[in-house]
């Protein structure tokens, strides 16, 4: 059952580079407008609880008053971090290029109601991790509108990765504040696959996720999970030693030749798929110890990595600084990778099951880490992609862990 | 049907005889090994006049401390009914957990290793949190409930590293040279335990300063200089864990190593004639090579241990095999409670040859009594406790450490000798 409130993107990725340079002084009234419209929806938003309590369902034009300002809210959000680029209006009416579209009122559980700030929590974790973050650079929406600035002013475009990455983010953010309006007491979905549509499937990438995952959880060793991994965070750090090595012949190599040897390929590849194991354990977005071999197929949470293929010198040359964006979004993801270890602890100790959304955004954070990993290793010259792709729902039904067989495993994009 | 074809057919009848002088000879240098490291500079056929406790405890306290241990001893008592009864279910339920994993039969391994470990260590939880109140509850020890249950949480990383190590190597062996891997599986443990015992001191001085370096201890520090030049152990480092709130001392470490941890609370609380007692005490150890004889009693112990694993799981198709590791960690804990005793002893006649040595250092008998009086008075320690908790006990009774000091007295000429 699809959520009641959807993001439409029709954003072209065009920029206009003076609105982006400006971008912040621009949306300065905005802000204005947002916060005096705030105040009334601060007494809106009570009173619609206290009748939505006692009536069962929000009344419509309450419902609509408030739809209007969670959308002209995310707008706002959409233009401040160049998500969107049309200059958007004040009255949060639908024909956005970030868009958000509410379900009419619903009946809803007076329960969820009633402890609706306490619920809220969780949600509000993931969220200070997708947009507000510790500071505004520290959270994925921040990143990518950062980094998203210097790309429009050069290329007057915003690359669909951080575009998509940042829709996701708002996505988030308008499901929780219709979650938080008593608008809904549907709970934000953090599958970025659910997301958005159209994503783009992008077969071709040479660094993969594929996840045959159950979401299925043992308790017990989901209680113990951080002290389980130990042995394997020991084996990784050892072998990330001759890793990190190796890399630095794969550079020399890649530098003169273009091509970094097979072997040297194989073994970098094989420590990355065996990181991808370990990190999918640790973070609780698979259920299995992996083995310590880092072997392909042995592993519901799989990396797939694709034959070694020739890199371009200069692009060598200056790894390190044209890794620099990435590993900044890399740092996002991965603070995002913590937030789901945390909230999916609890949840797969209560239920015995790790929440799919929770899972698949786990797993978009793993696939970026290890396509920026294999990028910076000289596994792949391929740049990441950072925004999610599109997959088949894997665990919609959920079926017992079997080892992967590569030629009936679905691949994952998140 | 006979076995007699069989065991003609693969030689294991031929072999007996001859497996059964290995193990002959091999008990006979367990022994000696034994006879060896039960050795004591503390003089044969001493005999410990007796000590009435009411002659150095209030009877308040003697009443306080033997309540206050008849509860630890109780709730230490279930606790390990529990252990046991855990680890039963676990060797026969145990291997149901091997499909949470997808590694090899080592990695599976592991991860049951591991698992044990933290179901054990639920399943105590009850029990620790007892003797945590009532420890709180006598003023003993001050640590809050939520910090010691998070400690004992992440302190599990150490246990679970070692246990997945000590099965790495022993289901190696075990898939190398089948029901004989313990023989050459205690060797490896040794080496670890060595090792271990080796590097030690830096883990246990991570929280320290140096004795030199602490407030107000300059008089302790010399003192400490002259007891280690005394003992034959100079230059060795003294440290004064300033975390710890019970007061005690320990030393730890061998060759360029070895050092002395103090906690400052013994430093605050017992005047200057007591501290020297201890840090004879603990140079005692040194100077004797206790660290090293205590890895050598290990080595003692864990070799049968590892026999009677691998008796043990021979149902279960040796420890080569996964399903067999909760067994194995049962016959190990079985075994280890069974020799308790036996270690303890052992300890025990450490422990009393480091007084001994500490007496001969300091020829101060009366401030070893006062030392021994305060600990227990400071730890709300049963200075005379029932016979079966000495038993268990690593250190000796304070009544029967009091009495060695009246027999040093005795062998050196009466009250104040020296």
């Amino acid at each position: 059952m699809s959520h009641p409130v959807k993001l439409v993107v029709t954003d072209d990725l065009q920029r206009t580079r003076a609105s982006v340079f400006f971008r912040i002084v621009l949306a300065i009234p905005h802000f204005i407008w947002l916060t005096v419209w705030g105040i009334a929806v601060f007494f809106v938003v009570i009173a619609n609880g206290l009748i939505t309590l006692f009536k069962g369902r929000s009344p419509d034009a309450v419902h609509q008053f408030l739809s209007e300002y969670a959308r002209y809210y995310v707008h706002v959000q959409a233009y401040l971090y160049l998500i969107a680029d049309r200059y958007p209006g004040f009255s949060g009416h639908l024909g956005y290029p970030i868009d958000v579209r509410f379900a009419a009122s619903a009946p809803q559980n007076r329960w969820t109601v009633f402890f609706r700030l306490v619920l809220a929590i969780p949600a509000l974790v993931v969220i200070a991790v997708l947009v507000n973050g510790y500071n505004q650079a520290g959270s994925l929406l921040g990143t990518v509108a950062v980094l998203g600035w210097f790309s429009s002013l050069v290329c007057a475009r915003m690359p669909r990765g951080m575009r998509d990455a940042g829709a996701y983010a708002l996505s988030y953010q308008a499901q929780l504040l219709a979650y938080l309006f008593v608008l809904t007491d549907r709970y934000p979905n953090s599958d970025p696959l659910a997301a958005l549509d159209d994503l783009p499937a992008r077969d071709d990438d040479p660094i993969r996720l594929q996840v045959d995952d159950d979401l299925r959880r043992s308790r017990l060793t989901t209680f113990f999970r951080l002290l389980l991994a130990v042995p394997h965070l020991i084996w990784l750090t050892l072998w990330g030693i001759v890793a990190l090595l190796a890399a630095i012949v794969a550079w020399f190599a890649a530098l003169f030749t273009t091509q970094v040897p097979d072997g040297l390929h194989r073994f970098l590849a094989g420590y990355l798929r065996y990181q991808t194991h370990v990190t999918a354990y640790l973070f609780l977005i698979a259920n299995p110890f992996p083995g310590f071999s880092g072997e392909a197929g042995s592993y519901p949470v799989e990396l797939v990595v694709g034959p070694r293929e020739a890199h371009n010198r200069w692009s060598v040359f200056f790894r390190g600084l044209l890794a620099l964006p990435v590993l900044l979004i890399a740092g996002a993801y991965g603070t995002l990778l913590v937030a789901v270890a945390v909230l999916g602890w609890f949840a797969a100790l209560v239920r015995g099951e790790m929440p799919l959304g929770l899972r698949n955004a786990g797993a978009l954070a793993i696939r970026y880490s290890e396509q920026v990993n294999a990028y910076v290793l000289f596994v792949t010259p391929r740049y990441p992609y950072s925004g999610p792709t599109a997959a088949p729902q894997p665990s919609s039904e959920p079926t017992p862990f079997l080892p992967p067989d590569p030629s009936t495993a679905v691949t994952a994009g998140a | 049907m006979s076995d007699e074809p069989r065991r003609a057919r693969d030689g294991s009848g031929r072999r007996r005889p001859l497996v059964a002088v290995a193990l002959a000879a091999g008990a006979l240098l367990w022994a000696l090994a034994a006879r060896a490291l039960w050795q004591s500079t503390v003089p044969g056929g001493l005999r410990l006049p007796h000590a009435d406790p009411r002659a150095t405890f209030s009877a308040d306290f003697l009443g306080r401390s033997a309540s206050y241990e008849r509860f630890l001893a109780i709730d230490a008592l279930l606790g390990t009914i529990v252990l046991v009864a855990v680890l039963v279910i676990y060797a026969r339920r145990g291997q149901r957990l091997m499909k949470e994993s997808a590694a090899g039969p080592i990695g599976t391994g592991m991860l049951l290793g591991m698992l044990g470990l933290g179901i054990v260590w639920l399943a105590e939880l009850p029990f620790d949190l007892a003797a945590l109140w009532w420890e709180r509850r006598h003023d003993v020890v001050h640590v809050g409930y939520v910090k010691h249950v998070l400690d004992g949480f992440l302190g599990l990383s150490g246990p679970f590293v070692a246990i997945s190590f000590a099965l790495l190597i022993a289901m190696w062996l075990a898939r190398k040279l089948r029901s004989w891997w313990w023989v050459a599986a205690a060797p490896f443990f040794v080496a670890l335990a060595l090792l271990l015992s080796f590097v030690a001191p830096y883990l246990l001085t991570v929280d320290s300063e140096p004795l030199d370096k602490h407030s107000g201890s300059a008089q302790t520090a010399a003192d400490a200089r002259a007891l280690a030049r005394a003992e034959g152990v100079p230059d060795t480092p003294v440290y004064v864990d300033l975390v710890q709130d019970q007061p005690n001392a320990g030393a730890a470490g061998f060759g360029p190593t070895r050092r002395v941890i103090v906690r400052d609370s013994l430093l605050s609380g017992f005047d200057r004639r007591e501290v020297r007692v201890v840090l004879a005490h603990e140079f005692g150890h040194l100077r004797h090579r206790h660290t090293l004889k205590a890895v050598g009693w290990l080595a003692l112990f864990l070799l049968p241990a590892a026999g009677v694993v691998a008796l043990a799981t021979r149902r279960r198709g040796g420890l080569a095999r996964p399903e067999a590791v909760p067994v194995a960690l049962l016959a190990f804990v079985a075994f280890g409670i069974a020799t308790q005793p036996l270690l303890a002893a052992t300890t025990r006649r450490l422990e009393t040859e480091a007084d001994w040595t500490a007496l001969q250092t300091t020829r101060d008998p009366a401030g070893a009594r006062a030392l021994f009086r305060d600990l227990g008075t400071a730890t709300l320690t049963d200075p005379d406790p029932p016979a079966w908790r000495s038993l268990l006990g690593d250190h000796p009774t304070l009544m029967r450490r009091i009495e060695l000091t009246r027999a040093w007295e005795a062998r050196a000429g009466g009250p104040g000798a020296g």
